[in-house]
């Protein structure tokens, strides 16, 4: 999406998320602002309940607000309803999870086929192939997820992550889930496709060390930004 | 993602799932409920067109129209152009000579055809072996029937004059279909080819001659044809046609329809509990992959128009292999009962496999849409929170869908809005009821957990912990128990009381014309042979003429003008006593009556001419005048073989009237010849022969005692699928826990014992349930629609929570076996 890399593909002003609990109202998110530019490498890091995985969720337009504003690509997230934000989604996002989130009934190429097939792409097949070849499951097309190892499952949902070539990556603990030899090829591997694919990165983690491969880092602390850098 | 592109995506998706084999519980309860309903289906429409058949077998005709004049002959041409076949008979009393002998005869003119349904059966000389004929008496013969050779008699090859013309006698008539009605005014009958009739001279203008109208062809033009016929009717034509009740044939048919349609309706609702079951399951295993879509971009209509279709196809495909099962199913079964039905089947429509269509997708709409449409709730965010499930559906879609469902399926089976609307009014009221009955239950067993073992204590406590799912299964598991305790009650009483109806030793032989110097020696013949017969009635023949002074025929609404109970005379007895197989529904028998000249008149009789208690009758009886007053209405058992009256006067009140006696008798095959001495030792004697058509109604009431049993099969078929669908409904839950507490030490044998323990809890609670159920609905069905008598059923009581106990436990068991046979990491590693 070469119009976006200029401007800011993401932005949050005064970003705030409430859920009501049996105690009473839980700020998880409160007044967070930020902006990535297109092509930027963020690092969203934070202890664990410090609210990076709401914030993921609130700036991939996967969960509303309960107050602020959120811009992905150009679009007003927050004015939308759930459908609308699914289109802003559709063919421009691209998510990988700490659980891979593979569809247990589909073949490894039949997995990556699925956001072509549903963007509506001729080549769908072609395409998922090529890429799972690039993450070296090449041998690998007809395997169901249960016959692959974490780190082959967790390629395979890379894959079907850049298959449309999205301007924009969430990741979400990419590594949570995996032990650190195979994290660390991972990791590689992501980042290789998102230079290939100049895409912009918005990963989160607890991992100190994985964070510094991105150029920026946000640290949450009880749903705020205590840093930006 | 839209048109082409999307239908072929679903398509994919939906053999991806078939083979991940996420869809065959699913359609594994689709297929038996449409393999239940179209096998239902199939087997009644063939049954019933069986039953049909020989019905018309009985009347020789599927419709008969019968006039005092000849039709006009565009009747007959508009029949053809229904499509219906017809022929043509004549009736008509003729006195046959034979030398100087003569006997008063009842002589039918068929055309070539006749009869159109059924068959005629001789024989070469009387009381020889009977064979079925299709033929006709050539021109110039004639078929007569025993009691004509013994009058007459003849040997074969005799020459019989009637009128004008002369016959050869070449067979004994020993059946003809349609033979029945008001035989006590039949002569014996003698057949004859219907171009010999002008020939004889005895039909002319004025002659009293009833011409029947045979009509043979399909319901629908049937159907069509009777409805043109309707308004050029005369007041002298009858319609008859194969479903008039008042007989036992026509019970018969009328209690296996409401019968196999009860279980039909039955079917469906299991089957309809299994596939919500297997959509509920087939959904919650696809939050995932909805979440997973939502996240790629589709939106909630996106997400409806690819699941929508696979649901559809899904429909179509296990309609038809339901069908097919169905088909196969009762084709299985007639030729696994082939012995038992040895006349050959009509085949099977197609109607049932289109309502087995239309059965499958309803009960798909209605029973899966809605945790289908739940799919298109799942919030995005549950890639990431993986706990998040979307709201459940709102009670009134998921029930408001099913209940629709059920309504249009009830409706086709009961055919009355107003009947289902109550149906299922009463039968929501009573889930409710029975599901605060089923928590109700459940929380007692809570109560007596503490004193069972570890194993059971833990089973137990899985019930608890799901008590709404728990609930919903005690309340299915007891519907299936119900259903099938409902069902074998039904068949164990409905039939002993069919059987009792016939039973073996019923009168099969009427003799009538018995004089009064002959009934002592007569009742004297039938001691001495052993021949169990039944009281001898005298019998006066009168016509009704005035109901309190008006003409009978200004009282009788227009289409009760052709009455024949109006038109004709009506055998008139006394009796001192009430008939066994009568009773006083109105008034008092003459014992308690206070009313001069009493008369007691026939129910149905009395409800058409507007009878009632106390009202003045008058009878022409032999030129003269008699009044009386109607003292009681009685029931009447027409179909017990017994001699019975529309009117029954006091002893005394006709005795200067010249009267015979009836009776009827039983025979056995081997007694036959008996009949011979009878009619020599009393000449005047009349005996009619009934044990064919007594056979015919037997085998009638074997198919459907055939039928009856079978039907359970598939209720049971349906109750299975509902077991085993709620049963992989917490396959998964079952399958993380097994793993969990064998990680943590449990035993294979323990988790085994908790599995059987959660569902022998489980099903015997819900034989409890069901054992409340069957009492209620076996109360309402006896009293309200079969009118059997009812009595407390104590062995539900026992065997329903014993036999829910075992076979749901055993089933639990062994459909949880796979629970502890993988190892715990697998198990975990796909979580």
């Amino acid at each position: 999406m070469p119009e976006h890399l200029n401007g800011h593909i993401v932005s949050a002003t005064g970003l705030s998320k409430r859920v009501s609990t049996a105690e009473g109202s839980l700020d998880i998110l409160s007044g967070v602002n930020l902006e990535i530019k297109a092509g930027e490498r963020v690092a969203i890091v934070g202890v664990s309940g410090s609210g990076k995985s709401t914030l993921l969720g609130l700036l991939a337009g996967l969960d509303s607000p309960t107050e602020g504003e959120v811009s992905l690509a150009g679009e007003r997230l927050d004015r939308l309803d759930e459908d609308g934000r699914a289109r802003v989604r559709a063919g421009r996002v691209g998510f990988v999870f700490q659980n891979f989130q593979l569809l247990p009934g589909l073949t490894a190429l039949e997995n990556v086929m699925l956001p072509l097939e549903l963007a509506g792409a001729a080549d769908a097949e072609d395409g998922a192939r090529g890429l799972l070849t690039r993450v070296g499951l090449g041998e690998r097309l007809t395997h169901y997820p249960r016959q692959l190892s974490g780190g082959e499952q967790q390629r395979v949902a890379m894959a079907r992550a850049f298959a449309v070539k999205p301007a924009i990556l969430f990741a979400d603990e990419p590594t949570g889930n995996l032990d650190s030899a195979t994290g660390a090829r991972i990791i590689d591997l992501l980042f290789d496709l998102n230079r290939e694919h100049r895409t912009t990165l918005v990963l989160v983690t607890h991992d100190e060390s994985l964070a510094t491969r991105c150029e920026r880092h946000i640290h949450l602390d009880a749903g705020r930004i205590v840093q930006d850098r | 993602m839209r048109g082409p592109r999307h239908m072929r995506l679903a398509w994919r998706l939906l053999a991806r799932d078939w083979h991940a084999g996420e869809l065959r519980l699913l359609a594994a309860a689709l297929v038996i409920a449409v393999g239940a309903v179209t096998a239902i289906g199939f087997f009644s429409d063939r049954l019933n067109r069986a039953m049909t058949w020989q019905s018309a077998d009985l009347l020789g005709a599927d419709l008969r129209l019968t006039g005092a004049e000849p039709v006009p002959a565009d009747w007959l041409a508009a029949a053809t152009e229904h499509g219906l076949r017809h022929v043509e008979t004549l009736d008509f009393a003729s006195v046959v000579v034979h030398g100087d002998k003569l006997q008063l005869t009842s002589v039918k003119a068929a055309a070539p055809g006749y009869p159109l349904r059924g068959t005629l059966r001789t024989a070469a000389v009387p009381y020889a072996p009977e064979a079925d004929t299709g033929d006709m008496p050539a021109p110039g013969t004639v078929w007569a029937e025993t009691r004509v050779w013994q009058a007459l008699d003849l040997s074969p090859g005799a020459r019989i004059e009637i009128g004008n013309a002369a016959f050869t006698v070449a067979r004994v008539l020993t059946y003809e279909p349609g033979r029945g009605g008001s035989f006590f005014t039949m002569a014996p009958r003698v057949l004859m080819h219907r171009d010999d009739v002008a020939a004889t001279g005895v039909v002319q203008p004025g002659s009293r001659v009833t011409y029947s109208y045979l009509f043979a062809g399909s319901d629908t033009d049937l159907a069509r044809y009777q409805e043109w016929l309707k308004t050029r009717l005369g007041p002298h034509h009858r319609l008859f046609n194969v479903r008039d009740g008042g007989s036992s044939i026509g019970r018969a048919l009328g209690r296996a329809e409401r019968y196999l349609g009860l279980t039909s309706l039955l079917a469906v609702l299991l089957a309809g509990v299994a596939i919500a079951m297997g959509a509920r399951r087939y959904s919650e295993r696809h939050y995932d992959t909805a979440a997973m879509l939502r996240c790629l971009g589709a939106t909630q209509r996106e997400l409806v128009a690819l699941f929508a279709p696979q649901f559809l196809l899904l429909g179509l495909i296990a309609s038809t292999a339901g069908c097919a099962l169905g088909w196969l199913t009762q084709e299985a079964v007639f030729y696994l009962l082939r012995e038992v039905y040895p006349l050959r089947l009509p085949a099977a429509g197609l109607a049932p496999a289109g309502f087995g269509f239309f059965t499958g997708l309803l009960a798909l709409t209605g029973f899966a849409l809605p945790p289908l449409l739940r799919l298109r709730q799942v919030p995005p965010l549950r890639v990431i929170r993986r706990e998040l499930a979307p709201l459940p559906p709102s009670a009134w879609l998921v029930y408001g869908f099913a209940a629709m469902a059920i309504l249009i399926l009830m409706w086709r089976f009961t055919g009355s809005l107003l009947l289902t609307a109550a149906v299922l009014a009463g039968s929501l009221a009573a889930a409710a009821a029975l599901a605060a009955f089923a928590g109700g239950l459940l929380a007692l067993s809570r109560r007596a957990h503490r004193r069972v073992g570890v194993a059971w204590r833990f089973g137990m406590n899985n019930l608890w912990r799901r008590a709404r799912t728990s609930i919903g299964q005690i309340l299915a598991f007891g519907l299936v128990l119900m259903a099938m305790a409902v069902i074998a009650l039904l068949r164990t009483d409905l039939l002993n009381t069919w059987q009792t109806q016939l039973p073996p030793d019923v009168p099969n032989h009427f003799a009538f014309n018995i004089l009064p110097q002959d009934v002592a020696a007569t009742q004297g013949f039938f001691a001495q042979h052993r021949i169990p017969a039944s009281d001898l009635y005298p019998m006066v023949r009168g016509r009704l003429t005035e109901i309190n002074g008006r003409p009978v025929t200004q009282a009788v609404t227009k289409e009760e003008d052709g009455n024949e109970a109006i038109r004709r005379e009506l055998n008139l007895t006394w009796s001192a006593t009430l008939p066994s197989d009568n009773r006083v529904v109105h008034g008092a028998w003459w014992n308690d009556a206070a009313v001069a000249n009493p008369v007691s008149v026939e129910e149905k009789l009395a409800q058409k001419l507007g009878i009632g208690t106390g009202d003045e009758l008058t009878f022409s009886i032999g030129g003269s005048e008699r009044r009386a007053r109607v003292a009681s209405i009685r029931s009447v058992q027409w179909d017990s073989f017994h001699p019975n009256f529309y009117m029954i006067f006091p002893p005394g009140a006709l005795d200067d009237l010249p009267a015979t006696y009836l009776t009827s008798f039983h025979l056995a095959p081997e007694q036959k010849p008996l009949l011979t001495s009878l009619v020599r030792s009393f000449p005047a004697v009349t005996v009619l022969e009934m044990d064919q058509v007594l056979a015919q109604v037997r085998t009638i009431l074997a198919q459907v005692t055939a039928a009856v049993e079978l039907v359970l099969l598939f209720v049971l078929a349906a109750g299975f699928a509902v077991l085993f669908a709620a049963l992989a409904t917490s396959l998964d839950e079952r399958f993380h826990e097994g793993a969990l507490l064998r990680t943590f030490g449990a035993g294979r044998r323990q988790l085994r014992a908790a599995h059987f323990a959660e569902f022998a809890v489980l099903g015997a609670l819900a034989g409890v349930l069901a054992a409340i159920g069957t009492e209620l609905i076996a109360w309402a069905l006896y009293t309200r629609a079969f009118e059997l008598e009812y009595h407390f059923k104590w062995p539900v009581w026992i065997l329903a929570p014993l036999a829910g106990g075992l076979l749901i436990g055993l089933a639990g068991y062994l459909g949880t076996r796979r629970v502890v046979s993988r190892s715990p990491l697998s198990v975990l590693r796909e979580l």
